[in-house]
């Protein structure tokens, strides 16, 4: 057996090794290489950026765990923007797993040992407020702060539930929430998770269908994220953007060129990028966990790179691409 | 009758909500409405046929102690015990789902543990396994032995390094030729079979409301 069969008969386990380490390694030395944001990102970014207190998005968890190392950094980057500018979010799930995606996300946001929490103020929290007629976003944050409540120096700001944020959950057949949405969000979802009636949410006081909603996030690892587009998007003119794993980001280019969506995040990289866009603009004091995630996708891409060129060097030098067989079993 | 009412069903359905679709009417709108209002109702049925199905299927196996019939307790503990504990159980005994989006939310009956601390580290582990595999069938492969394999492998070289800091690193112009090869060779061929198998659900659509295709029956009837 020549050096070069040997070599492309290499026992498929050094290969997981080598993976395993360059998936590993990165962790304990950060290269920290700068990412430049693609127009895709860019887009949504600067749609969000032009939104204010009186718009509203929906961000779609529609995503399983299989896929949360890309799709969640995407949805947290995005609920970052959102909550720092004080635009109410819903937020939904295509399947029932999504539901438990949107709870980490969040979980992740108001974990008080980050550099960069939000602190969630429960629905009943601030019943009394509410009580008073105060329903306009200023004015609940001051008449919260008013009532003694004073914000964590490591604190970017309050959550209130029902005026920032309704979790609306998961529902069977979305595609028929979506459409039933565009009549009235409340015809599907007369509550939140915790049961809060949506009616009496401020937020939903100003946005009571999908007619009234201006952008629709949908973070997806599989085509879920169609639905908004053919029952968002067409039947209602619902702006759309993605949020998709880095293999379906190639299926959905041509629903940018046709203006079907307005942005695109691929994969670990287009939600870095997000985070780059959040970090200049001072929504964030640290890179998030996708920035930190590219130095093991820089690592792991050359080393795949690396292995298909020797693979290559190893098959032409061998003479291999003359012979019909291989002696080797592969 | 067990052909005709299903076909006759379809045929009627299909045709009403592809003209619905056209019509701004608010009686269209309120057919739609009570569509949309009925159909997850009427498909939740569906549910209890999957769950009956997969019940009478694993109890049979471990009646009979057909082969790996350990492995359908591992089905049947779950399918009964989550729903059990999610909505049965009293929340001081672990039962109980996330209500509340404030405090810990996560870590409070089995229900949100068991998707915690189970589902969620399953799934990662197995699509977190593609990576080690898909590096392996690169290395053996992912060959230049024809001129159309050559130009995939250089397309697939530039997109990799034009996706990841390092590859702008290498050169300048990675990024800049990836994102084009992703913006136009990639959205033409993509478009192209887009369109194709548009055409093709259209065609099988019409093909089924019209009664032509009857495979979805699964025989019925004959």
């Amino acid at each position: 057996m020549s050096i070069w069969e040997k070599m492309l008969d290499l026992d498929r386990r050094w290969i997981f090794l080598l993976i395993g380490i360059a998936c590993v390694v990165p962790f304990f030395t950060p290269l920290g290489l700068p990412i430049l944001p693609s127009q895709e990102v860019i887009a949504i970014y600067d749609y969000i950026e032009n939104l204010t207190t009186d718009n509203a998005i929906f961000v779609g968890f529609d995503f399983d765990p299989g896929t949360a190392a890309e799709n969640m950094p995407m949805g947290v980057a995005v609920l970052r923007h959102a909550f720092a500018r004080h635009i109410p979010v819903f937020i939904t799930a295509y399947g029932p797993l999504g539901q438990g995606m949107a709870a980490m996300a969040l979980e992740e946001i108001t974990n008080e040992d980050s550099d960069d929490y939000y602190v969630y103020v429960n629905w009943e929290d601030w019943a009394s407020i509410r009580e008073q007629g105060i329903t306009d976003r200023a004015g609940i944050e001051e008449a919260w702060v008013a009532a003694g409540n004073t914000l964590a120096e490591n604190a970017h700001g309050w959550v209130f539930e029902g005026r920032d944020i309704a979790m609306l959950g998961y529902l069977p057949y979305f595609h028929l929430v979506i459409l039933g949405m565009s009549s009235s969000i409340a015809s599907q979802f007369p509550t939140d998770i915790g049961g809060n009636s949506l009616e009496e949410m401020p937020m939903y006081q100003d946005h009571k269908s999908l007619r009234d909603i201006d952008l629709a996030v949908t973070t997806s690892g599989s085509s879920a994220c169609v639905a908004w587009i053919t029952y968002g998007r067409e039947k209602i003119g619902l702006p759309v953007a993605f949020g998709v794993t880095a293999v379906m980001a190639t299926d959905y280019y041509i629903y940018m060129q046709s203006g079907q969506i307005i942005g695109q995040m691929g994969g670990l990289r287009g939600a870095a990028e997000y985070e780059t866009l959040l970090l200049r603009d001072g929504y964030t004091k640290s890179p998030g966990k996708a920035f930190v995630g590219m130095d093991v996708q820089n690592i792991a891409h050359l080393l795949i790179i690396f292995l298909v060129i020797l693979g290559n060097i190893a098959f032409f030098a061998g003479g291999f691409n003359k012979k019909t067989k291989l002696k080797g079993r592969r | 009758m067990k052909r005709t009412v299903p076909l006759a069903i379809v045929m009627v359905g299909g045709i009403l909500f592809m003209i619905q679709y056209f019509i701004p009417h608010q009686y269209s709108q309120t057919l739609f409405n009570y569509y949309t209002e009925w159909a997850p109702i009427v498909g939740a049925f569906a549910l209890v046929l999957g769950v009956g199905s997969l019940t009478r299927l694993h109890s049979h196996k471990i009646k009979r102690k057909a082969k790996n019939w350990q492995y359908s307790y591992a089905v049947l503990i779950p399918l009964f015990g989550i729903p059990f504990f999610a909505l049965i159980m009293p929340q001081n005994l672990g039962g109980g789902m996330m209500e509340s989006m404030g405090g810990d939310r996560l870590t409070q009956g089995v229900f949100d543990f068991a998707y915690m601390n189970i589902q969620v580290p399953i799934q990662a582990t197995m699509f977190s396994l593609l990576a080690f595999y898909i590096a392996s069938a690169a290395f053996r492969a992912f060959r230049a032995k024809s001129a159309l394999a050559t130009v995939l492998l250089f397309s697939a070289i530039i997109v990799m390094l034009g996706q990841v800091p390092i590859g702008e690193l290498l050169g300048k112009w990675f990024p800049k030729v990836g994102l084009w090869i992703l913006r136009y060779p990639n959205l033409g061929a993509k478009r192209a079979i887009g369109l194709g198998v548009g055409f093709g659900v259209l065609a099988t659509q019409l093909k089924i409301i019209f009664g032509v295709e009857r495979n979805w029956l699964g025989g019925a009837g004959e």
